[in-house]
């Protein structure tokens, strides 16, 4: 037979089908979920109600609308968006109506009258919400948060736990949730860097068990329109892995320099993704052969080829986190390191160690088996763009600042950005994959000046700016503000700095080298120089952008444009403060930070 | 026989003031510089702005050539260049900032001061120069006018340090000669202030002085120089023998001091038309020791000076800048009817020179003591640079501990030495274990003590081959093979420039090297111990490992030849290895070894 039989026949043989047709309808209706059924019924009479199919039936009951669902997101590197998105996704097809709110946007006082909530949110560096929640993030903790009783919530939470406050923003969200008298519709998930899984997982849950209860006479009115959300889906460049060749590798640091930042030009040889300035760009990396070697000598496990191969491409090796410790207690038994946990040291002793450094003080067995379970998957790692498409072609140029320094007595590095400074040379392959940013974009409007802050590897995505307006020849004025150690041999890109000036694609630049002179000298140092030509600026409408360090130059230079409002406009603190936020709101305020 | 001088013909010299418009100018055909200087609004130019360009550390390259008049040159580091392009970096600009230190006298509040500015913006170096004072190097754009600032603050300046105008002006240390040397500081003094050029750019650039405005009058903003300053370079050294330590014949301008049984000064001869650049391969262009012009009472001598200047102001040849040096006007015009001119604008006529002793060009090591009871030590400084060596003399500290407690001055010499005079006798104890303590006395051979270096690769824009870097190995070589033939303690000067501008004045020092190309030299032999004659060039692109072997046999010939006293260039002469060297003109003729050393 070609079509299994339903176990329970739903259509009367009285139904206007064929006997084939018949069993396939049965064969799908009689596994479907209620929801699905209601839905289906929705759909029918939304097909004919749009013009679809004539229309032959009249429904059974009038439509009911569906169940709204919020999915909120605090997202700093777009995690967190993309996974509301599949939350959106899902939630749909079991019957819900969701709609998509970023904490930038969320009016909190508004939540109350939400009957279903789906919170996912991103920590950022030592425990703190996305520089884009921020504000909402602060209203919902705050005293003036509304209650939120008869809401049915859940909250995943992203994290790394390399970081000490793993997952903070999540766990806070879910606590403050449940203060407030909303009900937990399903256990709060921790996700690390590999989070692809195990988030797939806890969504599918989520949604299932925020489903309500159907009834017989359900039929769920089908939003036709969301269907266009689909399309943009399939027109998103592609967020699968690709390989590239590296087609130029300099350190544009001079011999002189204390730093080491590494020019990378990458190939697509199928064609380069569709990414726009503002986009960034993972790397999948591989650890230092040195420090593999090292780990595999301290665990007594060299010679095991295929162990090798995986500590080099697949685990993550470097990171300690209590969770680390706790797994290797766990496999090895080691009282002592037992003994770390419990005794509350854990946090404290991992502070600046790596793996390598519980290896090594804490000797036990170790088998590949447990090291597959003590680590995590090797993460990629994201570097902002610093080419346009428009500029060159195929390519995907990267601007990557080697990460080296010592704790505990031994010499430390980035695995991804030595990996790309010291292994990588001209023609080989890398792995990458896209990750678009929504939320850093130059201005629809080129003729729209625009003022960028990027000391350091911040001034990748502004190098993509100025070569994409160089291509559409913007007429809007440029201002850069680079800042770095020396003015002699940090001075990322200057040739290229010096064209642009010549050929008009940047008006202005600034530029602040903090080792130059006795009195250390910033960006923020040179906002506050320029106070009043920034503010003449941004009242002229232009846009504002930051990119670089997130935990001190990102807000120094937010404080210094406050400054600069209250200085030039003779604001009190809080009135300039609104200016800025104002500047926020209308998205001519953003921020690319790591 | 003696050699016989064919009579020269000399032009008739101008009579016109240089001319200052611009349109002019250009129809006479004179040189880029001139019009430069016409249009810079008495050294403005478009500096202002370029300190504002923030993505170069570049100036524009006419404001390069203006910027000389204000003390700098601006230059780049060599030895990176070669890298830069390919990773976007435009080549490492910086700049060289020459101070303006009359007579090279320095008081100890200002010595910290300049320790601290070195230390702060130029690498943790303090150079000294060959005509007594300090430059600096490694100053980037964006710390000029810090730097700048900090030396106003000294109450030094580097006002027309470098540039077409008088620059600093040397004058004998001599602290043995307490009252010569007093009357040679002061008369070197007042010509450095008298000849000062006046416009207020400097000030105004450098630290934010606020713009004279209202004067578009010649007469009152450069009384003396006018809108076009000097058709070129201009140097003044005063001297007291018997030590020429200031090298007067290589400069411009130069006072002897003539002294009376007593030690006083009892009026100046004046020598003009030294100077030390030349150009490769170009004939027409040659150092030339000074002449002695004439003798001057105490009183005309500052008159004199400005007369010299302002007749080379308007003699000088403006079109032709690689001749445009007094030497050469004097060469044009003759000596009689430059001293003619000088007579008139002095307004008497001027006696002839009286008669002087050099015996040397060197500076007097060690303790010394004046006629006044008061100590004085002079320092050796390899190629004048003041840092802490690795492994050597601790020269930066420790002359910044001495300066905290020396209750005299500081005197740099024109040998790039440095003197901590004035020491008073219940002092020197103290001083000295501060010197030995930092290793500051370690014994230099007899041949580095009468060595000199200019600056060079990697700083330098016109160096051809190393020079500070390269002499100290070289001197390590010739110091073998000096020993090898008994001739440890012989004193024989050796200088090395980079390139011909003779900056270390290698063409009147016995042995003297003059940067090519990479690794390759001319070696010039032949030149008085006193400086009072120039050498003759010797060997032609000499590698540096040749140096040694054509040198070797010369001292094995002069350690086995030589009359008592008679010095090493004025042997090779005596002997015939290389032709006598008249003066400038025939500087070219007659090169090469005459015979065979081996």
């Amino acid at each position: 037979m070609a079509f299994p039989m339903a176990r329970h026949a739903i259509l009367p043989r009285t139904a206007p089908f064929e006997d084939k047709e018949r069993a396939s309808l049965d064969a799908v209706l009689g596994a479907a979920t209620p929801i699905q059924r209601a839905w289906l019924a929705g759909f029918l009479a939304g097909l004919d109600a749009a013009g679809g199919q004539p229309a032959a039936a009249v429904p059974a009951a009038p439509p009911k609308a569906a169940e709204p669902l919020t999915i909120l997101f605090a997202s700093e590197s777009g995690n967190s968006e993309k996974l509301a998105g599949d939350v959106a996704k899902l939630a749909r097809k079991s019957g819900f109506k969701p709609k998509i709110v970023d904490f930038f946007d969320l009016d909190v006082a508004s939540l109350a009258r939400e009957k279903h909530v789906v919170a996912i949110a991103a920590t950022w560096g030592e425990g703190e919400p996305p520089a884009r929640a921020m504000r909402a993030y602060g209203e919902l903790m705050g005293e003036g948060a509304p209650r939120l009783d008869g809401i049915d919530f859940a909250v995943l939470a992203l994290g790394d736990t390399s970081y000490a406050e793993f997952c903070a923003i999540g766990k806070a969200l879910d606590a403050r949730f449940e203060a407030l008298g909303a009900k937990r519709a399903y256990a709060r998930a921790d996700l690390d860097l590999d989070f692809d899984e195990p988030a797939a997982d806890w969504i599918k849950n989520t949604v299932k068990a925020l489903t309500p209860p159907p009834g017989a006479d359900n039929v769920v009115a089908v939003d036709f329109a969301a269907r266009t959300v689909d399309e943009d889906d399939e027109a998103e460049p592609s967020r699968e892995p690709r390989v590239v060749e590296v087609v130029d590798h300099v350190n544009l640091n001079s011999s002189r320099s204390d730093k080491e930042t590494i020019h990378l030009a990458l190939e697509f040889e199928d064609g380069a993704p569709a990414y726009e300035p503002g986009d960034s760009l993972e790397i999948y990396p591989e650890n230092d052969p040195a420090l593999v070697d090292e780990i595999l000598a301290a665990t007594g496990l060299s010679g095991d080829e295929a162990l090798r191969r995986a500590l080099l491409a697949e685990r993550d090796i470097t990171t300690l986190s209590a969770t680390t410790v706790e797994r290797f207690a766990k496999a090895t038994g080691h009282a002592e390191a037992q003994k770390l946990i419990d005794s509350g040291e854990a946090k404290a002793w991992i502070e600046g160690r790596h793996l390598i450094d519980l290896i090594q003080s804490f000797p036990a067995t170790v088998t590949a088996e447990h090291l597959a379970t003590i680590t995590r998957p090797l993460p990629p790692r994201a570097y902002s763009i610093a080419s346009s498409r428009k500029e060159v072609g195929d390519e995907v140029h990267l601007v990557i600042a080697a990460v080296r320094y010592e704790t505990h007595g031994r010499a430390r590095s980035g695995v991804t950005s030595t990996h790309v400074a010291d292994r990588v040379k001209n023609g080989a392959k890398l792995r990458v994959k896209l990750k678009p940013n929504r939320h850093f974009r130059l201005p629809q409007d080129p003729a729209t000046d625009i003022i960028m802050v990027g000391p350091g590897t911040g001034v990748a995505p502004f190098r993509a700016f100025v070569q994409e307006r160089r291509a559409v020849e913007a007429p809007g004025r440029s201002w850069l503000f680079f800042g770095d150690r020396h003015f002699t041999h940090d001075f990322l890109y200057q040739l290229e700095w010096q064209d642009a000036l010549e050929d008009g694609s940047l008006t202005k630049i600034d530029v602040a080298f903090s080792r130059d002179q006795p009195q250390k000298i910033y960006v923020q140092d040179r906002i506050d120089h320029h106070a009043r030509e920034l503010v003449e600026w941004l009242d002229g409408g232009a846009s504002f952008y930051v990119c670089g360090d997130a935990n001190r130059m990102a807000k120094d230079v937010r404080n210094a444009v406050v400054r600069a409002y209250a200085t030039v406009k003779s604001l009190g603190e809080a009135e300039a403060e609104a200016a800025v936020a104002a500047l926020e709101r209308a998205h001519r305020y953003q921020q690319d930070v790591y | 026989m003696a050699e016989q001088t064919p009579p020269r013909t000399y032009e008739t010299p101008p009579t016109e003031r240089p001319i200052t418009d611009a349109e002019a100018a250009r129809s006479a055909g004179l040189a880029h510089n001139e019009h430069l200087k016409i249009a810079s609004g008495y050294l403005r130019g478009t500096l202002a702005d370029g300190l504002l360009k923030h993505a170069t550390g570049a100036i524009s390259e006419d404001d390069g050539q203006l910027v000389k008049f204000h003390g700098m040159y601006m230059q780049d580091d060599r030895d990176i260049r070669a890298e830069r392009t390919k990773k976007k970096l435009e080549k490492a600009f910086s700049f060289m900032i020459r101070l303006r230190i009359a007579g090279g006298v320095v008081t100890p509040k200002q010595w910290l001061a300049l320790d601290e500015i070195a230390t702060t913006y130029a690498g943790g170096a303090l150079r000294a120069t060959t005509r007594q004072t300090f430059q600096y190097h490694g100053v980037i754009k964006s710390n000029l006018k810090r730097t700048m600032a900090a030396i106003d603050a000294t109450l030094l300046d580097t006002i027309a340090a470098c540039g077409d105008v008088n620059r600093n002006v040397m004058a004998a240390t001599n602290p043995a000669q307490v009252g010569a040397h007093k009357a040679a500081y002061q008369l070197g003094k007042d010509i450095s202030d008298s000849l000062l050029p006046k416009t207020s750019a400097w000030r105004e650039i450098w630290l934010d002085g606020e713009r004279v405005v209202g004067g578009e009058n010649a007469a009152e903003i450069e009384p003396v120089y006018g809108k076009t300053y000097l058709p070129r370079k201009f140097k003044t050294v005063i001297a007291v023998p018997p030590s020429n330590e200031v090298d007067i014949f290589a400069h411009d301008l130069g006072f002897i001091a003539i002294l009376d049984e007593k030690n006083r000064v009892t009026g100046w001869n004046v020598t003009v038309g030294g100077g030390m650049g030349m150009t490769h391969g170009e004939t027409d262009t040659f150092p030339r020791t000074a002449d002695v012009m004439c003798f001057v009472a105490p009183e005309d001598a500052l008159k004199t000076a400005e007369a010299v200047m302002t007749v080379q102001r308007d003699w000088g040849n403006r079109k032709v800048r690689k001749n445009a040096r007094l030497k050469y006007t004097i060469e044009r015009y003759g000596l009689s009817a430059f001293r003619a001119e000088v007579e008139k604008r002095v307004g008497k006529p001027l006696a002839d020179p009286k008669p002087y002793t050099f015996t040397n060009n060197g500076d007097r090591y060690g303790w010394t003591e004046g006629d006044d009871g008061r100590h004085h030590l002079t320092l050796y400084v390899a190629s004048g640079r003041i840092k802490d060596y690795e492994n050597g003399p601790q020269l930066l500290t420790g002359l910044r501990r001495i300066a905290e407690i020396h209750e005299g001055d500081f005197r740099l010499t024109g040998n790039q030495n440095v003197i901590i005079a004035n020491v008073p006798s219940d002092k020197r104890a103290e001083i000295e274990a501060l010197v030995d303590q930092h290793g500051m006395m370690k014994g230099a051979s007899a041949l580095r003590r009468n060595s000199m270096a200019c600056v060079a690769l990697p700083t330098c824009g016109l160096a051809l081959a190393e020079s500070e870097r390269y002499l100290p190995d070289l001197m390590t070589e010739l110091e073998t093979s000096l020993a090898s033939h008994g001739l440890a303690e012989d004193e024989i000067t050796i200088r090395m420039t980079g390139c011909p501008n003779g900056c270390a004045r290698p063409f009147i020092a016995e042995i003297g090297l003059v940067g090519r190309g990479p690794e390759r030299y001319h070696l010039y032999l032949g030149a008085a111990f006193d400086g009072s004659r120039l050498g003759k060039l010797y060997g032609e692109d000499v590698t540096a490992s040749e140096i040694k072997t054509i040198l070797d046999p010369l001292f094995a010939a002069y350690a086995k030849n030589k009359q008592p006293g008679e010095r090493f260039g004025d042997y090779l002469i005596r002997d015939g290895y290389v032709t006598k060297t008249i003066n400038g003109p025939d500087f070219h003729e007659k090169i090469g070894p005459l015979k065979s050393a081996a």
